[in-house]
């Protein structure tokens, strides 16, 4: 495993939610739970994916372990779980691919598009790849809050 | 004489519901405009209506507007709140259900919560421009790095976020259509990302390019969306997730015209 490719992964997650972070108007004393929140976030995923996992079996691990934590750590954070837990897992939300996706779909459209077969292909493939990702970001969010809601109303 | 008795009551019963479902109703569209879930706005227009002396509470969330049937005995009144801008801003959301809390122990009467929600939003303090903007442009550059955008185009990710993000403020201030504000500040931030990136030397300018812009991706609708079709909100949720596809469309055609720009330029 790469010590050092896990290292930048997990200190990028957290600078991003950090920064995401401030931009939702997250208190100061709460930002450093949201870094934290993101670097739990992407050191999970880079581990996964270390281990060969698709990047939406890591994602949905990744969102499942900071749902988790958010809702154990809850009483300790003073900031709403549901804004801890989304700003963790913004930085996998994966934009660049939606950007893609959609550039594929308007080069489809452009007149006398070349190789229009192998546009459409990586087109829906980014598509398909997006969609899956972030089900698999918000499902492995919405499970611990869910149960845990489950648990209260008992 | 009987019948004039019992319109009185019923205007009584009515006068006495309208602060109640008004104040509920507040706390609601400003939940909304601060970027809740549904089920997180159910729960807090359930505690205000409650904690003000509502004994039936039933809340109708749309997209756009807020619809509450609040009742005391056999008396009921229905009332209906148009919905703002949907943001993001969680200290509002913090200081919403500190307000909540007041009101289920009933330290508040109608009056005093809805002057209470009248001021909060001016009240609640916001991270300065130039702070928001920094942040934004460290969020982007390590988005960047997440990408695989290199070393040399890391530095000019972090300046066109910073500018896109200072320019989004100023078009959101003018009250410049969102989908518009997308797309310009999208063109903004991608063309002095790649150009930036282009001047460093960087080998990943496409990449850069897109780093930029992913302060504009709505990950908060998305995740609501989500949520509210996971939580039984199917309608809701459906219209959150075509506004984000919209939005991203928005988006991507401004990342389309600075690579054009950028392209035909080189």
């Amino acid at each position: 495993m790469d010590l050092l490719h896990l290292l930048h992964q997990t200190v990028c997650g957290a600078l991003a939610a950090f920064g995401f972070g401030v931009l939702f108007n997250i208190g100061f004393r709460s930002l450093p739970w949201c870094a934290a929140s993101g670097a739990l976030a992407l050191a999970v995923r880079t581990l996964c994916q270390e281990y060969g996992w698709s990047l939406e079996a890591a994602s949905f691990t990744a969102a499942l372990a900071v749902g988790g934590a958010v809702q154990v750590l809850r009483s300790r954070t003073n900031i709403s779980p549901n804004a801890l837990d989304v700003a963790g897992c913004i930085p996998m939300v994966p934009g660049s691919f939606a950007a893609n996706a959609i550039l594929g779909f308007f080069a489809l459209a452009a007149p006398n598009s070349a190789g229009a077969t192998e546009t459409l292909i990586t087109a829906v493939g980014y598509a398909l790849r997006v969609t899956f990702t972030i089900g698999a970001i918000g499902t492995g969010l919405a499970i611990p809050t869910l149960l845990l809601r489950v648990r209260v109303n008992k | 004489m009987m019948n004039s008795a019992m319109a009185d009551d019923n205007n009584q019963a009515v006068a006495s519901l309208e602060p109640i479902a008004m104040a509920a109703l507040d706390a609601g569209r400003l939940l909304m405009e601060a970027g809740a879930s549904a089920h997180g706005v159910e729960e807090i227009v359930d505690q205000v209506a409650r904690g003000l002396g509502a004994e039936r509470v039933d809340l109708r969330i749309g997209y756009a507007s807020l619809a509450i049937t609040v009742g005391i005995g056999n008396e009921g009144i229905t009332r209906m709140r148009k919905v703002g801008n949907l943001g993001v801003n969680q200290r509002v959301d913090q200081e919403l259900r500190h307000l909540a809390d007041r009101v289920q122990r009933r330290e508040l009467t109608p009056a005093e919560t809805s002057a209470q929600l009248e001021g909060l939003v001016a009240k609640t303090p916001r991270h300065s421009p130039l702070v928001m903007a920094v942040a934004v442009g460290l969020a982007c550059a390590a988005f960047g790095r997440l990408l695989g955008v290199d070393w040399a185009g890391t530095g000019p990710v972090f300046l066109a976020a910073t500018i896109g993000q200072f320019v989004r403020r100023d078009l959101i201030t003018r009250h410049v259509n969102v989908f518009i504000c997308a797309t310009a500040v999208s063109f903004l931030s991608s063309v002095l990302g790649g150009l930036g990136a282009r001047w460093a030397g960087s080998q990943t300018v496409a990449t850069a390019m897109i780093a930029s812009i992913l302060l504009l991706v709505p990950g908060v609708p998305s995740f609501n969306a989500q949520n509210d079709i996971l939580e039984g909100r199917p309608t809701l949720g459906s219209a959150r997730a075509v506004w984000v596809v919209v939005i991203l469309i928005f988006i991507t055609v401004g990342l389309g015209l600075g690579q054009a720009l950028l392209v035909e330029g080189h």
